[in-house]
């Protein structure tokens, strides 16, 4: 192939991509930028009032506790599901994996709804309860921190589990006979050998569904209560009840500098596993 | 891991994370476990099992329009949205997987954006843009919203099917003489055929479930079922709504098998 067909090639087969990449992509973040700085004149007064005001604060406080809590927590379950998956034989390891993609795949009202429904005043968790002590009970269990972080739990364990399994699978087994037969204990294999050898995918993995679930807004607008609301949910109330597209904006720049600080180690440590 | 040495530690040790791990499995497929028999139950109440068992919350489903029309919206933009993505993203994917060039990485960036960018972030940016284009609202804005949304996943799993591919064929055909397009035809697009089927049945399932982008661009007419459903999750919860987490349960399911049998039907594996 000559230099001409190539370049040729290369506009027929990049253009339409590039394209909406243009078009599509990076205009509505331009239009972000502009509309959280253009109010009467051009000026970074959007800025000022948000993040002096008690509302943003408090909800800024909200979003890194929830994701945090949940991130920390669903990586926790993530890993013992994955250490599981990882000791299991090809075949049954094939089938169990199916049963974290399946949740993977789920729509988030479906499990949003399906939460409601399981830890409702009247919900399965109570009306067994109830069942089991022979009194009524009413455990707030939905719309407030514990709904909230149940939902995100179910939401984030299938996205770490995969990435997990595969730094897991990525270990020598010869390493885990190895400390065997030197008599380790499997308490001590697991603190010795599997814990530091997958501590890089563990800590990615957290990393990545912290920053997921910073921009979380489907499952604190249905499971969380008024006062456990997240970032997303603030910009969505400028947006369509107040009308306030300029602070809904600024708001918006804030979260996504936030998503950048966190997923900029994630980018470069990735790369630096590319070029390992 | 180490099965071939046997001691009471290690099986007492294992069984104790397999007990864990099964209980996380259950609380994964919960919501599926609980919702699909829901469906199946009367419609006055939603108690877990079902009182008894019924299709009338499907027939509600199915003959009154408040869900019928979303159901189409979702259908006609899924489709659209995940021609426009493979017409995009299939070639893109292959390009970008097989060469190199000036600008590649930032381009590649720009296109894998979204999976970074908070969603309700691009729903503000899209509803914003769209209102100066004046066409917010419409069924196109819902369908070109969504491609921004499932252009990453096409190109990302056409990228890792090329991997996959044996590049010898490639330059064979080139060396006989094919351009690029010929070969791309004749030589990549009918290995290609899983990975294409598969990125094509993801992007509808993602277009389909999409909820935050549609949520901001759709109006009164254009609202799409998973529009439909949240809104009437924000409110009330009714009945019709486990019928319609069973409907959604299915196309997820669907797009599951249809993934795994690709992935069985490729044959070197990754």
């Amino acid at each position: 192939m000559n230099r001409i067909s190539i370049i040729r090639a290369q506009a027929i087969f990049m253009s339409p991509a590039v394209l909406a990449a243009t078009l599509l992509i990076l205009p509505p973040l331009l239009y972000v930028f502009y509309t959280s700085v253009y109010g009467p004149a051009l000026s970074l007064a959007a800025y000022g009032q948000v993040l002096t005001s008690k509302l943003f604060r408090q909800t800024l406080t909200t979003t890194l506790v929830v994701a945090g809590l949940s991130s920390l927590l669903s990586l926790l379950l993530g890993f013992v599901v994955a250490l599981h998956l990882a000791r299991q034989p090809a075949r049954r390891r094939a089938f169990l994996t199916v049963l974290v993609l399946l949740p993977f795949w789920t729509s988030v009202l479906v499990k949003c709804f399906a939460f409601t429904v399981i830890l409702g005043r009247e919900g399965i968790i109570n009306s067994m309860l109830s069942w089991i002590f022979g009194i009524k009970i009413q455990l707030p269990l939905v719309l407030n921190m514990v709904g909230l972080l149940v939902g995100m739990t179910n939401f984030l364990i299938p996205l770490v589990v995969l990435p997990v399994l595969a730094s897991l699978l990525a270990i020598d087994s010869a390493i885990y006979r190895a400390a065997a037969i030197m008599g380790a204990k499997p308490a001590r294999i697991f603190w010795t050998v599997t814990l530091p050898m997958s501590l890089p995918g563990l800590l990615a993995g957290l990393l990545s569904i912290f920053v997921m679930s910073l921009g979380a807004f489907i499952v604190p607008s249905l499971l969380g209560g008024p006062q456990d609301q997240m970032l997303s949910s603030l910009v969505a109330f400028y947006n369509r009840e107040v009308l306030d597209w300029q602070k809904a904006s600024a708001i918006s720049v804030v979260l996504l500098g936030m998503v950048f600080i966190f997923a900029a180690p994630l980018a470069l440590w990735r790369r630096r596993k590319l070029k390992a | 891991m180490s099965d071939n040495i046997h001691d009471p530690h290690s099986r007492r040790y294992h069984a104790m994370g397999t007990a864990l791990a099964v209980v996380i499995y259950l609380f994964l497929l919960a919501p599926i476990v609980v919702t699909i028999p829901m469906a199946f139950g009367p419609t006055n109440a939603l108690t877990f099992p079902p009182a008894s068992y019924s299709l009338d919350l499907f027939k509600i489903f199915f003959s009154s329009p408040d869900w019928l029309n979303p159901l189409w919206e979702s259908i006609k933009v899924a489709l659209g949205a995940t021609a426009l993505a493979m017409l995009a993203g299939a070639p893109a994917g292959y390009w970008i997987a097989r060469h190199e060039f000036v600008g590649k990485g930032l381009i590649t960036a720009l296109i894998m954006s979204p999976l970074v960018i908070p969603t309700i972030v691009g729903a503000l940016g899209l509803y914003l843009y769209f209102s100066y284009l004046r066409i917010g609202g419409t069924t196109l804005s819902l369908v070109l919203g969504h491609i921004i949304v499932t252009l990453p996943y096409v190109v990302l799993m056409i990228m890792a099917g090329v991997h996959k591919l044996d590049r010898n064929l490639e330059f064979g055909a080139e060396l006989m003489g094919a351009g690029p397009i010929r070969m791309f035809f004749t030589v990549v697009i009918p290995q290609l055929v899983p990975s294409l089927l598969s990125a094509g049945f993801f992007a509808f399932l993602i277009s389909f479930d999409e909820v935050v982008i549609s949520w901001f661009l759709a109006s009164s007419n254009t609202v799409t079922l998973p529009v439909k459903m949240f809104s009437a999750l924000e409110w009330e919860v009714s009945p019709v709504i486990a019928a319609v987490s069973t409907l959604l349960t299915t196309v997820s399911l669907l797009a599951c098998i249809v993934a795994i049998a690709f992935k069985k039907a490729t044959p070197v594996d990754a």
